[in-house]
């Protein structure tokens, strides 16, 4: 499974996939290939429960194609939970900026058409 | 290392253009040849930077041009770096007459994507992004910046009037050139009441789709003594790189790649952000201006939307941020735009930028990103 592939699988269960290098402990998403700090190869998989706060956001209004049906949604991105890392993602549901303060609690809850897709908690 | 000089610019009219892409990219390149005063002959490569070709049916467009120019033997290469195509375009160009190995090339930049409509644009621009993390899940390039917006404002204390300044600022300067897309003065109100595009930013927060093309001439100090006419010389040239996704930034209110071109490009030119009398940034949205004269050091981290409130950044005062109009109003032809911040600077520094002249300006910087700032260049120029 490419690992595109396994962080899909991963956020259908709720989860975020990480990779955390063997030589400095540093964690990154898992489509790191090479550890950013040290620039080594080994990685472990770390599975992390895939909640966290919204650090920032906007409101599409005016679409990418495939993405009209939706508006207003949101694109958000989230602070992992646990972690240093940032996930973005999907949000629906979010037409204004009283809708989702950023410091909202989040959550991964699934992938589809529409990318990984957040909700709040 | 060999000096290197800009000795002549041309740009067609930024906007709507009726013309193939392949026309306005020989028009912009016959003009800069004219404005150097010097034969295609003596043009030994090009660097084309270009992103949309297949929009109006031409890539490769380098030798399309070279055939136009009756040079067609000599080679020409085409650069893709999203939005900062035309700058890294440029750098490419520079380092090739620094290293001695061209004495004078030519750098276009073009792009025709008006004819598309916004929702081909809004979709294609897309794929700028790193894909997987953000343009599959629905963010456009406005919802990148707007969510540097949102972040600035959460974070600065700033108000959505401020950014409205940026646009107003860069438009009362487009309305001085003759070759911007929107030539018109507009006020705060104006930019409140436009439709939202992606919050925080509405859409005369964002700079237009345009078409156009830029070229330039640049040959090594020799060549340019020995041909005569006006040149600039380039004392500054450096390029930077950032996580592709906002999401690898630990700052959503910064772009490590224009610090770490800036860094480069004052290093080698030995001055600092002080010496700097004006500059062509990368405001493709009015958070980006502010962001960007940030990070160059023009102003401390969260004071840049005070210089704004102030009217620090408007022309001829404390230090002109996009004379030109910017991206905001002169317009933004992806490819092009990094060639064409560096005409705006070699018509500064050579008297030819009329109503918008920036006074006594010696030194003038282009600063140009691909993205959200995942690929920057930045140079800078002295008057000679």
């Amino acid at each position: 499974m490419s690992i595109e592939q396994q962080v899909i699988e991963r956020a259908k269960e709720g989860k975020l996939l990480t990779h955390k290098c063997t030589s400095c402990g540093f964690l990154h998403l898992s489509t790191a290939y090479f550890c950013a700090k040290c620039g080594s190869k080994g990685f472990e998989d770390v599975l992390l429960d895939g909640v966290g706060s919204i650090a920032t956001y906007t409101i599409i209004t005016v679409a990418p194609s495939g993405f009209e049906k939706y508006t207003p949604y949101a694109f958000v991105v989230m602070a992992v939970d646990n972690s240093e890392l940032r996930i973005s993602g999907f949000m629906e549901g979010i037409a204004t900026p009283a809708d989702l303060p950023v410091g909202t609690r989040a959550k991964i809850t699934g992938f589809d058409e529409r990318g990984i897709l957040i909700q709040k908690q | 290392m060999e000096k290197v000089c800009v000795l002549g610019a041309g740009s067609t009219k930024y906007g709507k253009l009726p013309d193939s892409i392949a026309d306005i990219t020989t028009q912009a390149s016959v003009a800069a040849i004219e404005s150097a005063g010097i034969s295609p002959k003596d043009i030994k490569a090009s660097y084309i930077s270009n992103v949309f070709g297949v929009a109006d049916k031409q890539v490769h467009i380098g030798p399309v041009l070279m055939s136009r120019l009756g040079i067609s033997d000599k080679p020409s290469l085409t650069i893709e770096s999203a939005c900062g195509s035309g700058s890294v375009s440029f750098r490419e160009a520079y380092a090739n007459v620094a290293a001695g190995f061209y004495d004078c090339l030519l750098v276009t930049g073009v792009e025709k994507v008006t004819h598309t409509g916004t929702e081909w644009t809004t979709t294609y621009f897309a794929y700028c992004s790193d894909f997987f993390y953000e343009g599959q899940a629905g963010a456009s390039f406005p919802g990148l910046f707007a969510s540097m917006a949102r972040a600035y404002l959460t974070e600065f204390g700033a108000t959505e009037e401020d950014f409205a300044q940026v646009a107003v600022k860069n438009h009362d300067n487009g309305v001085l050139n003759p070759k911007a897309h929107m030539q018109k003065k507009i006020t705060i109100d104006d930019v409140m009441k436009s439709a939202v595009v992606a919050s925080p930013l509405k859409l005369y927060d964002c700079c237009p789709f345009s078409d156009g093309a830029s070229s330039v001439i640049l040959c090594s100090e020799k060549f340019a003594k020995e041909h005569g006419g006006d040149y600039v010389e380039v004392i500054g040239s450096g390029r930077g790189g950032s996580p592709a996704a906002l999401q690898g930034r630990e700052h959503m209110t910064t772009i490590p790649s224009t610090k770490l071109a800036a860094a480069d490009a004052y290093k080698m030119a030995g001055i600092t952000a002080k010496d700097v009398d004006f500059a062509e940034v990368h405001d493709c949205f009015t958070i980006a201006e502010v962001v960007d004269t940030e990070d160059l050091g023009f102003f401390e981290k969260g004071q840049g939307i005070q210089a704004v409130r102030e009217g620090r950044t408007k022309l001829n005062s404390d230090i002109s941020i996009n004379p030109s109009g910017g991206l905001k109003s002169k317009g933004h032809p992806i490819g092009a735009t990094g060639v064409g911040q560096v005409v705006e600077v070699y018509d500064q520094l050579t008297g030819k930028a009329g109503a918008r002249t920036v006074k006594d300006a010696k030194i003038g910087l282009t600063h140009n990103f691909g993205a959200t700032g995942a690929s920057c260049a930045v140079h800078i120029f002295q008057s000679v």
